[in-house]
């Protein structure tokens, strides 16, 4: 009985595994992204670089052509959007993947760039659930799924190096490092 | 080849997922009729965010911007460009009035709705209610502090002078035009 249960178990864990393991990679790369949000954009790629429009008449933004003439004063070329006036003395111009944004009194610009993070955004987009829909039961899924591959982990082997030996002092590391945390920071 | 039995296993233990509750929505308020005009939201293509569109009367920003508190609480559809994005979770979005010089902000849940930096220039379908926040002086500093750090520009604290008063649409759903 008891090596039948053994059995299943070690078969059970040995395919969730199988299964788990490309998510599992997916979600533990998004996760170091995110952790350092504080630090840089997971998802995104943001460039800004200041530039100088002395040689366009800044005077009147109403005028027809004026996006274009500072557009074509730094050389810009992309999927023109739309303009937007946040207040009398700034004019922003957005094209697809940047944004211009003129310092009108002051001449000057600056050109933000934003692309996204090829593989991270894709990663952070499931890992965070953006998808929503059916990825929120898929999420669940692969949730519920590390948790069985966890709890048969811990009876795959027997003996010395199993959860009656050395496993237990492992295991009790393990669930003691988050609640060592919890004590310093709660 | 045989199927894996712990596979079939698995799957049924799926197949037991509970189906979820439908959500009772809340009777809303209507908004001041004047300042609406009737829109064909089905016109309005591109990719959803959130809960789908269910009102069919556009209100334009301005007429919000204009007089705030008659809207305090009703709920709102918007149309206007997406002027700036949330860099850090994407939860809230600035959509611009029809008319210069004004922009309202659509604030949604962290998380559950996440809008794309990308969407900067695009036009958008808002749905939401208009709320009122009020922020004490060091709110707003703090506010104002958070904002300037996220792009990454120095904080000048004599741009905030008291406490505030915020007018925002607390987004539900919206569609952003591909």
């Amino acid at each position: 009985m008891s090596s039948r249960w053994r059995r299943w178990n070690a078969a059970v864990h040995r395919d969730l595994g199988y299964l788990c393991a490309g998510l599992t990679v997916v979600y533990a790369v998004s996760g170091l992204a995110v952790n350092h949000r504080s630090d840089w954009n997971p998802s995104y790629a943001l460039r800004e670089t200041a530039v100088s429009l002395e040689g366009v008449d800044l005077s009147d933004p109403t005028a027809a052509g004026f996006a274009e003439r500072i557009l074509a004063e730094l050389e810009l070329e992309g999927h023109f959007r739309g303009t937007f006036r946040p207040d009398p003395d700034t004019y922003q111009i957005f094209l697809e993947g940047s944004t211009v944004t003129v310092d009108l009194p002051g001449g000057t610009a600056s050109f933000e760039e934003t692309r996204e993070r090829p593989g991270l955004r894709q990663a952070n987009f499931l890992h965070l659930n953006e998808a929503k829909k059916l990825w929120t039961w898929m999420a669940d899924l692969y949730a519920v799924g590390l948790l069985v591959l966890a709890v048969t982990g811990l009876f795959v082997l027997r003996g010395r190096n199993g959860i009656t030996g050395r496993g237990a002092w492992l295991t009790a590391v393990g669930v003691a490092v988050p609640v060592v945390f919890l004590l310093l920071y709660l | 080849m045989r199927f894996p039995r712990s596979l079939a296993a698995l799957i049924v233990l799926a197949a037991c997922q509970p189906a979820g509750d439908a959500e009772e929505q809340p009777v809303a308020e209507a908004t001041p009729a004047a300042a609406t005009q009737a829109f064909d939201v089905s016109s309005f293509t591109g990719t959803t965010y959130g809960e789908p569109l269910t009102l069919t009367e556009l209100t334009p920003v301005s007429a919000i911007l204009a007089d705030p508190p008659a809207f305090i609480g009703k709920p709102v559809l918007v149309q206007g460009m997406v002027v700036a994005v949330c860099e850090e979770k994407g939860c809230w979005m600035d959509i611009a009035s029809d008319k210069e010089f004004e922009k309202i902000q659509v604030k949604v849940d962290d998380g559950v709705i996440v809008f794309p930096l990308t969407a900067k220039g695009k036009q958008a379908l808002v749905e939401g209610v208009v709320e009122q926040i009020e922020l004490t002086y060091e709110q707003a500093l703090a506010q104002a502090k958070a904002r300037a750090e996220e792009h990454g520009e120095a904080f000048d604290s004599t741009t905030v002078t008291g406490p505030q008063t915020i007018f925002r649409i607390r987004g539900k759903g919206a569609v952003v035009a591909d």
